[in-house]
């Protein structure tokens, strides 16, 4: 990493040229460089490449659909993503989440909310750890240097926000983590009304670790409180 | 047949025409057989050859007569004697003695007085002869079995009377089925679509028929299929619409912030983007509202009213919150576990429609109470009471249609208009009932009304 002050770089696949354009010109003052592609295809080989920070997706799109191209984005690497959805297609947003998309953004978006999520997102993916030790609860393990998290030394394919949101939990076992916390630290922006993001990133989380073979640790829902991750009972069966 | 017109005229026309033939056909060639029967039995002749044996030799010469006419003839005369018997002691038919009690009592008696003027005579329907005892020997024809008098061949009149019965129903039943089959089946097709389902078309055994019936079954499938292309155009216009709306208001709002940078902060500005808002949330509404009919098309999963209920006023009251909205708050009460069978977005805007309208007009510092309890009869209701101003009652069924707007409710405008009417149509894609109305407190009162789905 050079000393400057780095430029990130930004991938727009969106099938609307000026739109690009116009953001192109928006993010270039505060040090953000974007690169568009009007298609998935497209952006995929982009992406293949040359090296991205963020990778802004719109879902409707000709060609091979938005959703098609998270997945097979996913399969590869983990990128972090923010999805751009229709309004009231909460669907989408859902399914976005769910395929591994860090956040969403119904559009048409006002841009000063675009550049806060972008900035929230490479700065959590730029962070230097504060805490280098590692968190360990039952056959759970999460490494914050090396952004590795286990079960049973299996490491998780997790993306960025799960394993934030992972780290979260991890830290206090036993005890309620308030969505507004979560989304603050796992998201980097403030929890909305009717902002189901957290839930479905939490429910992606529950499954892959239990696909790891992880039943000891659940994570509960404590309604209008937040989340808490549950030590399992050692030895115990 | 190629049409009813002509099938209709064909069957009533052979059924009629059959009948009244066929009636008429039997009772001339019935009286066609006897007038031949009459014409070839010479009875004059027969009465001269006995009237001259029974004067020659009395009774056992009539006896004589007889057995050598039967012997020649058959059988198909009796002669009967005062008693009433045949001379040959052959059985007389009960009919025949029917009509000998009668001619009996036509007859003056014998030893008895004339009672009719003598201006008076009377038909004898029987032929007699006069011994020269003065015995009388009436002459009987009988239809004999073989005789030429017989009816035989022909069956009795109660068999024929049954057939005919069973014979004209099965016909007017198959042309009855013939008829009223299609016809039902053209109906049940009818009412489907009236309940909105276009999807309906008739069958096709009643399609491909020649008649007026297979004419009116395709016009009827047309008409459906129409029909069906005119709303899917209808929802798939509005869909696009909102969907090709966003690009340009996309670009807007990125041109703004341009500008803003550009110019620094201007009230313009502000009042373009807040415009802007409005029109986003418009049409977000717009796509909420069209996507019902898509949602109405997927299965249904079980859910959980009480947590999609506690969701909505989670959301509802963080939204006062982090807004400011006057000290407004939402309390739910609900006592039951209801799970039922849901297209739970689709419920689940619905409810948080209506809780944001009654948050946005229940005063200030005030609560939306929001109940949540099990319907008579199963189901379940949910109901949302404001203590806003309510609405005029003439007003109140207007209420759920799209963009319709109180209009002493100046000071609210923040809704797009379409949040009730996407409520609405949420809640009858369930079968449920929507309704509203002002309470006697004050304030609007809207409940929410859900059959059970699924069972049966």
């Amino acid at each position: 990493m050079s000393a400057g002050p780095k430029k990130s770089s930004i991938l727009l696949i969106d099938d609307d040229v000026e739109l690009g354009v116009m953001l192109g010109d928006f993010l270039a003052t505060d040090n953000i460089s974007l690169t568009a592609c009007i298609s998935g295809e497209a952006g995929l080989t982009r992406i293949a490449d040359q090296n991205f920070d963020l990778v802004i997706l719109d879902l409707m799109l000709p060609g091979i659909n938005g959703l098609d191209v998270l997945r097979q984005l996913r399969q590869t690497s983990e990128l972090p993503i923010i999805m751009l959805t229709a309004r009231g297609d909460d669907v989408d947003r859902i399914i976005g989440l769910e395929f591994g998309a860090d956040d969403y953004l119904a559009k048409p978006f006002n841009p000063r909310e675009l550049l806060a999520r972008i900035k929230a997102i490479l700065r959590r993916a730029n962070a230097k750890p504060n805490e280098q030790t590692r968190l360990e609860l039952g056959a759970i393990c999460l490494d914050p240097r090396t952004r590795i998290a286990s079960v049973h030394e299996q490491q998780l394919k997790l993306t960025g926000t799960e394993f934030e949101i992972l780290r979260c939990l991890l830290k206090t076992p036993g005890e309620v983590v308030a969505k507004e916390h979560l989304s603050e630290t796992a998201l980097g922006r403030r929890l909305l009304p009717y902002d189901r993001s957290i839930d479905t990133h939490i429910s992606n989380l529950r499954s892959k670790l239990e696909k790891a073979g992880n039943n000891n640790e659940t994570i509960q829902n404590q309604r209008g409180k937040g989340y808490l991750l549950i030590p399992g009972q050692d030895h115990s069966q | 047949m190629k049409s009813l017109l002509i099938r209709f005229f064909i069957s009533f026309w052979l059924i009629i025409g059959i009948t009244i033939g066929s009636a008429s056909l039997a009772g001339y060639w019935y009286a066609e057989r006897m007038r031949d029967a009459y014409d070839n039995f010479d009875m004059g002749d027969a009465m001269l050859d006995a009237s001259a044996a029974l004067a020659s030799a009395g009774r056992d010469g009539l006896i004589v007569w007889l057995n050598s006419y039967v012997e020649a003839r058959g059988t198909s005369v009796l002669v009967l004697d005062r008693t009433g018997r045949d001379l040959l002691n052959r059985p007389i038919p009960r009919s025949l003695i029917r009509i000998m009690e009668r001619q009996r009592r036509l007859s003056p008696p014998p030893n008895g007085e004339r009672r009719d003027p003598d201006n008076v005579r009377r038909a004898r329907p029987l032929s007699q002869l006069i011994g020269p005892d003065g015995a009388r020997y009436t002459f009987v024809l009988v239809p004999a079995r073989d005789g030429p008098l017989s009816f035989r061949g022909v069956p009795p009149p109660g068999i024929l009377l049954i057939l005919a019965v069973i014979v004209s129903a099965v016909a007017s039943y198959l042309l009855a089925r013939a008829m009223s089959r299609p016809v039902r089946q053209l109906s049940s097709a009818t009412k489907s679509l009236a309940d909105g389902d276009f999807n309906i078309r008739v069958a096709s055994s009643v399609v491909e028929r020649r008649d007026e019936l297979g004419i009116l079954a395709r016009d009827f499938d047309s008409m459906a299929g129409n029909l069906q292309r005119s709303v899917a155009q209808q929802v798939e216009l509005s869909r696009n619409v909102s969907h090709e709306l966003r690009s340009p208001l996309a670009r807007l709002r990125v041109a703004l912030e341009l500008a803003r940078r550009k110019t620094g902060e201007l009230p313009e500005l502000d009042r373009i983007d807040h415009e802007t808002e409005c029109i986003d949330k418009l049409i977000a509404q717009m796509l909420s509202y069209s996507r019902l009919d898509v949602v109405a098309k997927q299965d249904k999963n079980s859910t959980c009213l009480n947590d999609l209920v506690a969701d909505v006023v989670d959301d509802v009251n963080f939204e006062c919150e982090s807004e400011g909205l006057r000290g407004k708050f939402v309390r739910l009460e609900m006592t039951e576990r209801i799970t039922m069978l849901l297209h739970g977005e689709s419920i689940k805007s619905a409810v948080e429609n209506i809780m944001r309208n009654a948050v946005r007009h229940t005063r200030a510092n005030s609560d939306v109470q929001v109940e949540l309890h099990v319907r008579k009869g199963g189901g379940a209701v949910v109901v949302v009471d404001d203590e806003g101003s309510g609405v005029r009652n003439e007003d109140i069924d207007k209420l759920f249609e799209p963009f319709f707007r109180t209009e002493h409710l100046t000071e609210n405008r923040a809704g797009t208009g379409l949040g009730l009417a996407i409520a609405k149509r949420a809640v009858e894609i369930h079968g449920g009932t929507i309704s509203a109305s002002n309470r006697p407190s004050g304030g609007l009162r809207i409940s929410i009304e859900l059959p059970v789905f699924g069972t049966g």
